[in-house]
């Protein structure tokens, strides 16, 4: 049984090897799941959670609110989610379960016939500088043309009055900015599921729209501080001598700074805003990338392709980032996925300290600390479901950041 | 020699590599020159310095821990040596390429074979992405390739080690480079195999015309492909000859203890002679000639033992570093250096 299975992993590629070991225990899949489902949340967190309803009729027209209030953030996401989409499914691999993307490719294969590699098409560059200039165009149309005032109309009380008929709201009827001052602090209800907040705000809708922050701050922390640490181990790991001297010393001073401390200090000379925030973490957090990717530089710049493609008299840039780093990456895509955790951790962290996103933006951590600081009395809701939002989330990537570890690590593979 | 039509000459050049606390001189004043359209064989024992000769030309040794001491590299009447890492890298993969002992690590495991020659044609030809393509098919099919589109859009590890070597061969020869060095071509593949390979660099060099410095310490592949011979001992050159001479009499007592231990076809020997000794350690070479504790005669020679003999020329064509080679001894070389 045990030789079959061995047989038979010799036809699956790299990547399909590691989903089967990565998926053979459950609870990976289940944590894989759980992320792909606050994904899915904070993408349509709008449609989920908005006190503007999809549809409404006053006076015999229909209007919709929901649409007509979505800021240019919102069509910013969408925008993103759905490159993301189109990306994994353009590069699932041959032999992937897509097959529908696999039938296109092959067909183009036929079309171009003797140049396959789509890398080498002569259009490809022209391709992707007409995407780029085509979402450039997309994002200016979208923060030209969208507004971004939330118009001040209450179509709940127009439906309660009578004025307003027909209407369809989101499955949580609030919106995460609007106050309620007359149900502030009430505990979960059937009204209100998890309980509102010091200002009425009801705190589901605030942790739905609240994940967006969490999860992009971790995707975008992390994407900044693999940038940066794959841009300076690749070059002391490939130079040594003096440079890694030198530069490991610099990491080395970077790594011995409490990180948390810096950044307290440092959010307080910049303002509050959701996007320093995700710099600042980016740009403390690249050190341990940098360690991996050095190491791993320094053990393939020895190795016979990488003199072959000196040899050939490639250019620096491709011998470093197209010839060494694809055999490099795999520590550092463990290492990002116990970044995207920790990322989530310290801005939950620093939003419960009060150095997070300004108040109106709902962050999880933000909404932890009114559980104890304002009224004295301990309000267990606010406390308890934002601390199970971010308990479950960074247990999730800790999760698969540790499946994703063994299933690349071929020690483990050839035990089992 | 006229000198136009050589292609390649190097000039005295000597190689140190820095050991922990130690100097270890693994090229010493080696000098030899390659015609246009010439095969030149570099042969010697691991460890010899063959492939530090064959890496320094094209400035490959490791940075840190080699460096050319003296010496002069002449290519295309310039002194590669001198150039900046810049101009070099126009040269390299371009003018002089490397064909690798190991095809199987030397072929990126990540990109598809294709993909990794298609690169160097782009970079050295300044020919778009399609072009590129359709001339790296080309030279896939002109190595013998029989499938070169499926073979191209097939990653290393899915070729078997001869078609790798093509692969590598078809790498090397697609810029037209004027000179190749294959170092040690066929060591890693089988006897059948290093036939095919072997008639393959004779085409392609016929075709190219380019000159090949073949190193390699299996004498069978010299007297198959080289035109000149160069038989390196311990750091420096010993022997220097056309190939027919070379292997009709060998005058170095090395080269001669090398022709004695193969096996012929049609003479039945007992037992093959073996040349006494093993190779000296390169920190702690002998005095004298280096080869002299496993001389014949360099073992009761005092002049061997003391004064190590420089390379020189004894028949037009053929050089030798001994004080025994025919028309190498004169009394006045042997006063000369003893006052030295």
């Amino acid at each position: 049984m045990n030789k079959k299975t061995e047989e038979k992993n010799w036809k699956l590629s790299y990547s399909q090897m590691i989903w089967r070991r990565f998926t053979k225990s459950r609870l990976n899949l289940a944590c894989l799941i759980f992320v792909l489902f606050l994904f899915l949340l904070a993408v349509f967190a709008p449609f989920i959670a908005n006190d503007k309803p999809f549809v409404i009729r006053i006076d015999g027209k229909f209007y919709f609110p929901l649409l007509r209030n979505l800021q240019p953030s919102d069509y910013c996401i969408f925008l993103a989610a759905a490159l993301t989409v189109w990306y994994l499914l353009r590069r699932t691999p041959n032999g992937g379960k897509l097959n529908i993307k696999n039938q296109i490719s092959k067909l183009q294969c036929k079309i171009q016939k003797g140049m396959p590699d789509s890398r080498y098409s002569n259009f490809a560059f022209l391709y992707v500088i007409l995407l780029f200039a085509f979402l450039f165009l997309i994002f200016v149309l979208i923060f030209v043309f969208v507004p971004r005032r939330l118009d001040a109309v209450d179509y709940k009380e127009m439906v309660a009055s009578g004025k307003a008929t027909d209407a369809i709201f989101a499955p949580v009827p609030y919106g995460y900015a609007r106050t309620e001052l007359a149900s502030c602090r009430q505990p979960p209800s059937r009204r209100h599921w998890l309980g509102t907040d010091d200002v009425g705000a009801d705190v589901l809708c605030r942790l739905i729209h609240g994940s967006r922050i969490s999860l992009s701050v971790g995707f975008v922390a992390v994407g900044i501080s693999v940038c940066l640490g794959v841009l300076v181990g690749a070059i002391l790991g490939y130079f040594g001598g003096w440079i890694d001297f030198v530069g490991m010393r610099f990491v080395e001073i970077m790594m011995a700074v409490p990180v948390f401390f810096l950044i307290i200090t440092i959010t307080a000379f910049f303002p509050r805003s959701f996007l320093n925030i995700m710099i600042i973490i980016g740009v403390t957090g690249w050190t341990s990338n940098a360690r991996f990717i050095r190491a791993e530089f320094f053990k393939l710049r020895r190795q016979d392709f990488v003199q072959a493609a000196v040899s050939l008299g490639l250019p620096l840039r491709s011998i470093l980032f197209r010839h060494i780093l694809p055999n490099a990456v795999t520590p550092v895509l463990v290492n990002a996925t116990f970044g995207i955790s920790s990322a989530i951790f310290i801005e939950a962290a620093l939003s419960f300290l009060g150095f997070g996103v300004a108040p109106p933006t709902p962050s999880w951590g933000q909404i932890l600390s009114l559980g104890v600081s304002t009224s004295g009395r301990f309000l267990w809701w606010l406390t308890l479901f934002p601390g199970l939002a971010i308990f479950f989330t960074v247990m999730a990537y800790n999760v698969i950041g540790e499946g994703l570890r063994d299933a690349t690590d071929p020690r483990l593979s050839k035990a089992v | 020699m006229k000198q136009d039509k050589v292609l390649l000459s190097v000039k005295r050049l000597s190689v140190n590599f820095f050991a922990e606390d130690a100097v270890l001189e693994a090229v010493q004043d080696v000098s030899f020159s390659i015609r246009k359209g010439q095969t030149f064989a570099l042969v010697g024992e691991s460890g010899c310095g063959k492939t530090t000769t064959a890496l320094s030309i094209m400035q490959l040794l490791p940075a840190g821990q080699s460096k050319i001491v003296s010496g002069e590299i002449i290519f295309e009447n310039q002194d590669l040596l001198k150039l900046s890492e810049k101009q070099m890298r126009r040269i390299r993969g371009n003018r002089i390429t490397l064909i690798s002992q190991e095809p199987m690590t030397s072929l990126n495991p990540v990109h598809k074979a294709g993909s990794q020659i298609a690169e160097a044609i782009r970079l050295h030809q300044n020919k778009n992405a399609k072009q590129a393509w359709a001339d790296m098919v080309e030279m896939l099919r002109r190595v013998g390739i029989a499938e070169p589109e499926q073979t191209a859009c097939a990653y290393p590890h899915q070729l078997s080690g001869g078609m790798q070597q093509r692969v590598m061969i078809a790498m090397a020869a697609s810029c037209k480079p004027a000179l190749l060095i294959a170092d040690e071509p066929t060591t890693a593949l089988d006897a059948t195999i290093q036939v095919q390979i072997l008639s393959l660099l004779d085409r392609l060099q016929k075709e190219i015309g380019m000159s090949i410095l073949l190193v390699t310490h299996d004498l069978g592949v010299v007297y198959k492909r080289a035109d000149v011979v160069a038989v390196m001992y311990a750091s420096r050159i010993v022997e220097k000859a056309p190939k027919g001479q070379l292997f009709a009499e060998p005058f170095h007592p090395y080269t001669q203890g090398l022709m004695q231990s193969l096996p012929r076809l049609g003479v039945s020997v007992k037992r093959l002679q073996t040349i006494l000794g093993a190779v000296p350690d390169p920190l702690h070479f002998p005095a004298g000639c280096k080869f002299h504790p496993r001389c014949p005669i360099g073992r009761k020679d005092r002049r061997c033992q003391t004064v190590e003999p420089e390379l020189k020329e004894v028949q037009p064509g053929r050089s030798v570093a001994c004080w025994y080679a025919p028309g190498c001894v004169t009394n006045n070389q042997i006063r000369n250096t003893k006052i030295n």
